[in-house]
């Protein structure tokens, strides 16, 4: 059986060890690599080093915060080779705006349950369905 | 077990708003879940390489696992509901809760949730050490 994850690597970067682990028994779970980080600056070697699929980060992490490891990551504000879920328990909107000017394809609120992550993290993976075509005036008749 | 000690020592005294003392009882119930999916899924994988007559005893373990992981699901969800709802301005003491924690990691982790002091007590091999004495 061919799991969600396909075995893409993840970075997972919180500075909450009990959150940590549980998104990465949760994601390896569902079949992706997982790869941890507790600290910004950890995470910006991580994401470094392993070029990872996608990177589930923190705002509140420990020296450098999630905005922080993104400036550093994208100082262009281009748009960044990974998706990133950007996880928070004071997401507000100058910080969603700001997200998603450095990047970020996806925000979720902490608290969370583990099943709502891995669900937002297998969202960024699909492709969006096609839209749909206007039907012809003929067909409707 | 050193490393342990020190930890739980240096909690006691500690105070917490009643919301982040739920909001970090649901993440440690919400790992326990976690922790039985994956046994879940690897009494699976075990289930798999055996014959057909060995698996009723496994299949109860995999049903009593599976219900533990869905109750403790639904634990964490009712701790972060209320978490959502309490005043984190009431503090309780929970410092000698968390010094009498028998599990060094556990007790390391919801000691810096409650803004504590993170010793980094490892989790996997030292999770399970047991400060007995």
């Amino acid at each position: 059986m061919q799991l969600e994850g396909q075995g893409r690597r993840a970075v997972i970067a919180d500075g909450d060890r009990a959150v940590l682990e549980l998104l990465q028994i949760r994601l390896d779970l569902a079949g992706y690599h997982t790869f941890l980080a507790r600290t910004g600056p950890a995470t910006l070697d991580m994401v470094r080093q392993v070029r990872p699929a996608v990177l589930l980060l923190d705002l509140d992490l420990p020296q450098l915060d999630g905005l922080g490891v993104l400036r550093q990551l994208n100082p262009r504000r281009a748009a960044l080779p990974f998706p990133v879920l950007l996880m928070g328990a004071r997401l507000e909107a100058d910080v969603i705006r700001e997200a998603a000017a450095l990047g970020v394809k996806a925000c979720l609120a902490k608290p969370f349950s583990g099943a709502e992550v891995v669900e937002r993290v297998a969202r960024l993976f699909r492709k969006p369905s096609p839209p749909v075509a206007a039907p012809r005036p003929s067909a409707l008749v | 077990m050193t490393a342990v000690r020190a930890t739980t020592e240096e909690s006691v005294g500690l105070e917490a708003g009643v919301a982040a003392t739920f909001n970090a009882l649901a993440w440690e119930i919400e790992l326990c879940g976690a922790r039985c999916l994956k046994l879940d899924a690897l009494i699976g994988e075990v289930m798999h390489g055996l014959p057909p007559e060995q698996r009723a005893r496994l299949t109860e373990g995999l049903h009593t696992v599976d219900l533990l992981a869905q109750q403790l699901m639904s634990l964490s969800a009712f701790s972060r509901r209320v978490s959502g709802l309490t005043d984190d301005e009431i503090r309780v003491p929970v410092g000698d809760a968390l010094a009498d924690m028998t599990l060094g990691a556990l007790a390391d982790r919801m000691s810096q949730s409650l803004g504590g002091d993170d010793k980094g007590l490892m989790d996997g091999e030292d999770a399970g050490d047991l400060d007995l004495f």
